[in-house]
């Protein structure tokens, strides 16, 4: 017993080490790529460490009073600190019991939330804009995680991500997982915020949306908890659709996992530097047809493929 | 082409004479292709109305001028083309000091609006029946009565302190919520501000503070400067087509003087026209990409674009703002050893923007950001006289190049293109494909480059009095300066319309009932240029609530600033 408590307490130290510490790096590297795709020579990789940095050390400045506004930066990136001892990343998670699916949805969905209400309570019109745009892109998002993950869960069937992995590995690529997959990363790309869904915080049109009167040390934490965010998610999505190889050695499956979540957020680089903005209502009418398709993966599922 | 045709001037006489009968005081032609009317006041909105319905004459701007120091009244002159005949006609109309008003034109043409509220704040004429007669350029601190282009009006006054004085702006209509944009915001480089009034994410409806840039340039014109200081301060009217503006004011002072240009400087004219053009397109192109956040397209045309801008610093000595042009001709040659490498750079930036222009008309998701958004029908277009891409993507096939031919494009016809759908998309192919025409003007006038002297001997003086009207077709439209030449070596109006001002006027009706998200890119696909726009007064001024100063206090410290560093 309190040998499976040490281990559990150093995978979930270990997950959240990843999330935090590692998380500015991939976004140094996807603004590196960026550059290069631009013909920049772009910042240094570090440069997000030097953000957060600089951000952390500055005035805390508020437009609005109240204990909940001020601990909104705060609770954002606990909460995908939380969603990161949720989520497989290179092992089992830490946190795993049946049905902890759910809890991971709820779990991510609470940053897309919280970012939101920051918005409604800045007091500002566009972060107003912003919070409401935040509002629609998770409603037309999450379903589309929903069926995405289902998916792997009807095939398994169990509601356990720990099962759901285990199955891919033992059973291998299906035409369902790949759908699902691919719907996974398109809702990847809305959930870490990146063109062509940038849409709630659009800094040309509303200046940054829910974000626009965050400043100093509470933007470092919210920008920290969205990069922190967007590399967890990607960790799951290699994890439940595409975890082969497994060595089954610790170490190795850490590194391939490493490289595979690596090559989804180059892809996300990429396809966030080829694509302008799209209008909330088109990004919604994007995400139904993707929602659909999914559904068409979950038709797949029943019939086995 | 270009000449004008005799048989329409003759027309146009007739039809004026026969509407206005008596009121028509005298009629010249000082110029091949410019017919005056002096016409009575009374009968002025007449006289407008005959031309714009019958001869479908586009209005271009108005000129008001204090000529109390010489007849003892002001005068109010409209300015209009007839494109395809190649005509300016100028409609004047005297107005007595002691009942300073004349009828308002905007309801005949809409878009006299702005240029009749202008002359109201700047020699102090009322548009009698005007529908929206409120401030357009002067500051909403600026004293009332104060008419800073009246000539016993000094050029340096400074006007008393004001406190709390906001921009009379529209309230929203009921259930509707307000979504400022500026005066300060990300896309805009320069200050403007609307206010949004939208419903959700729907527009229903726009109010625009603008002119926050105000320099008294043409005050300085008038009053300071000589004519040869004056191109170099028309080429800092802006900081995209200075050239434009600085051939367009010369032009008009040539053709007022009679000064005839040499060969040589109007081909030297035109080649650096067109290459501004074409960095200007791939300027724009990048600008439109940033608005719908596709970065891409900005580093990539703006990569493009640099050769470009060497080019012109090898040329003229800077990359911007080359101090070329001189009254009679250009003030340096074009090298003879550049014109391999000038020929070799145009040819690198053909071949990338051919490039850019594939991979953007390619791009499902650009074209599902731009196509029928900010539409500006062909009716709207022609009522508010918008002018350049704009017009010609409305199907408003109008260019000053073709219309009233200057430097050397009689030799050196563009072909221009148009569209007709009037939508942001329209207007990027409009401008992608002047991009390649200016890169084929560049080359066929460069092969085309006559031999010979480079600037006009003048050897007397500019006589007073004369009137000249000159066209450039700017990138983002046609720039017009007119010029009242005057005694003491300086002109005595100089009045200057940069095409956003035009332009811009059809913004309200083109975000109606548009998303949110559309409105940013409807304004840059029109390229405003504010400070080209607003060259007129001399105050400085900041408001915005600003949390830790108090208003009054932020004033202060404001005009301290424009005081110690501001015109002395």
């Amino acid at each position: 017993m309190t040998a499976w408590l040490i281990k559990t307490s150093l995978i979930c130290v270990l997950n959240v080490a990843v999330a935090l510490l590692l998380s500015p790096l991939a976004e140094g590297i996807m603004r590196k790529l960026r550059a290069a795709i631009h013909s920049r020579v772009g910042p240094p990789i570090t440069q997000p460490y030097w953000d957060l940095f600089k951000l952390l050390g500055k005035e805390d400045l508020r437009s609005t009073n109240g204990i909940v506004y001020a601990g909104m930066p705060a609770l954002t990136l606990s909460s995908v600190l939380l969603l990161a001892t949720l989520v497989p990343m290179g092992s089992a998670a830490p946190l795993a019991f049946a049905g902890d699916l759910i809890v991971v949805l709820y779990v991510a969905a609470m940053s897309s939330v919280l970012i939101m209400l920051v918005g409604f309570s800045s007091g500002s019109p566009y972060a107003f804009i912003g919070g409401s745009r935040e509002l629609m892109m998770v409603l037309c998002v999450e379903p589309v995680l929903v069926v995405a993950l289902s998916v792997g869960a009807f095939k398994a069937g169990t509601l356990a991500l720990g099962g759901i992995v285990n199955w891919q590995v033992q059973n291998g690529p299906s035409i369902s997982m790949a759908i699902s997959g691919v719907a996974f990363f398109l809702a990847l790309q809305a959930v870490a915020g990146k063109l062509p869904f940038d849409i709630a915080e659009a800094e040309q049109e509303i200046m940054g949306g829910s974000l626009v009167e965050q400043s100093g040390p509470r933007l470092a934490l919210f920008r920290w908890a969205l990069w922190a965010k967007q590399l967890v998610l990607a960790f799951l999505l290699v994890e439940v659709f595409f975890p082969w190889p497994r060595t089954g050695i610790f170490l190795v499956d850490l590194v391939v996992t490493a490289l595979k979540v690596l090559v989804v957020l180059v892809l996300v680089a990429v396809v966030d530097v080829v694509n302008p903005r799209l209008r909330i209502d088109q990004a919604m009418g994007f995400f139904m047809r993707v929602w659909v398709s999914s559904l068409a993966a979950l038709a797949f599922a029943l019939i086995g493929k | 082409m270009g000449t004008t045709a005799p048989a329409v001037v003759g027309r146009v006489k007739e039809s004026v004479a026969a509407r206005c009968g008596g009121a028509v005081l005298s009629v010249t032609q000082p110029h091949a292709d410019t017919l005056r009317f002096a016409i009575e006041k009374a009968a002025m909105r007449a006289a407008v109305e005959e031309l714009v319905n019958k001869f479908q004459a586009r209005f271009i701007i108005s000129v008001g001028t204090d000529r109390r120091p010489l007849t003892g009244d002001f005068a109010i002159l409209h300015l209009f083309s007839l494109d395809r005949a190649h005509l300016y006609v100028l409609l004047e109309s005297p107005v007595p000091e002691h009942d300073p008003r004349i009828e308002s034109i905007t309801e005949v043409i809409p878009g006299a609006n702005w240029a009749e509220r202008e002359f109201r704040d700047a020699i102090g004429v009322d548009a009698d029946g005007h529908p929206d007669p409120r401030r357009l350029l002067l500051a909403d601190d600026w004293p009332e009565g104060m008419y800073p282009l009246r000539k016993d009006f000094p050029y340096n006054y400074q006007p008393p302190r004001a406190q709390n004085v906001r921009p009379q702006m529209g309230g929203p209509p009921s259930g509707a919520s307000v979504v400022p944009m500026g005066p300060f915001f990300p896309v805009l480089e320069e200050p403007s501000y609307w206010r949004l009034f939208v419903e959700g994410e729907t527009v229903v409806g726009c109010d625009t503070r603008l002119f926050y840039n105000h320099r008294g340039i043409e005050k300085l014109g008038d009053s300071v400067l000589t004519y040869n200081e004056i191109p170099y301060v028309a080429e800092r009217i802006c900081g995209i087509c200075g050239f434009i503006h600085s051939t367009c004011y010369c032009q008009a002072v040539e053709k007022a003087a009679g000064i005839e240009v040499p060969r040589r400087a109007r081909y030297i004219r035109t080649i650096l026209l067109e290459l501004e053009r074409i960095h200007s397109h791939l300027l724009w192109l990048g600008i439109a990409g940033h608005i719908i956040g596709f970065e891409t397209v900005l580093m990539q045309t703006w990569r493009i674009r640099e050769p470009v801008m060497w080019l012109c610093e090898e040329i003229s000595g800077n990359r911007k703002t080359y101090g070329m042009n001189t009254i009679g001709g250009v003030r340096r040659d074009l090298a003879e050893q550049i014109k391999p490498k000038l020929l070799e750079t145009i040819a690198a930036v053909e071949k990338e923007s051919i490039a850019v222009r594939d991979a953007i008309i390619g791009d499902a998701t650009l074209q599902a950001r731009t196509r029928r958004v900010g539409i500006l029908t062909h009716e709207w277009a022609t009522k508010i006289c918008v002018v350049g891409p704009p017009a010609r993507a409305s199907g408003v096939a109008i260019d000053a190049r073709i219309d009233h031919p200057y430097a050397a494009y009689d030799e050196v016809p563009p072909q221009i293109a148009t569209q007709e759908a009037g939508d942001t998309w329209a207007r990027v192919l409009v401008r992608v494909a002047e991009l390649l025409e200016s890169i084929r003007l560049v080359r066929v006038a460069l092969t085309a480059l006559p031999e010979g002297p480079i600037c006009a001997e003048i050897n007397e003086e500019i006589p007073p009095g004369r009137t000249g009207v000159s066209v450039v077709e700017a990138p983002r439209g046609e720039a017009i300066h007119f010029v009242l030449t005057g005694t003491d070596n300086r002109p005595y109006r100089w009045r200057v319309r940069a095409p956003t001002y035009p332009n811009l006027q059809a913004m309200p009706a083109m975000v109606a009932n548009a998303s949110i998200a559309d409105v940013p890119i409807t304004l840059g696909s029109l390229d405003p240029c504010f400070s080209c726009t607003e060259r007129l007064e001399t105050v400085d001024r900041k408001t915005r609530k600003i949390r830790v100063y108090s208003h009054a206090e932020l004033l202060e410290i404001s005009r301290g600033k424009a005081q110690t560093e501001g015109p002395r």
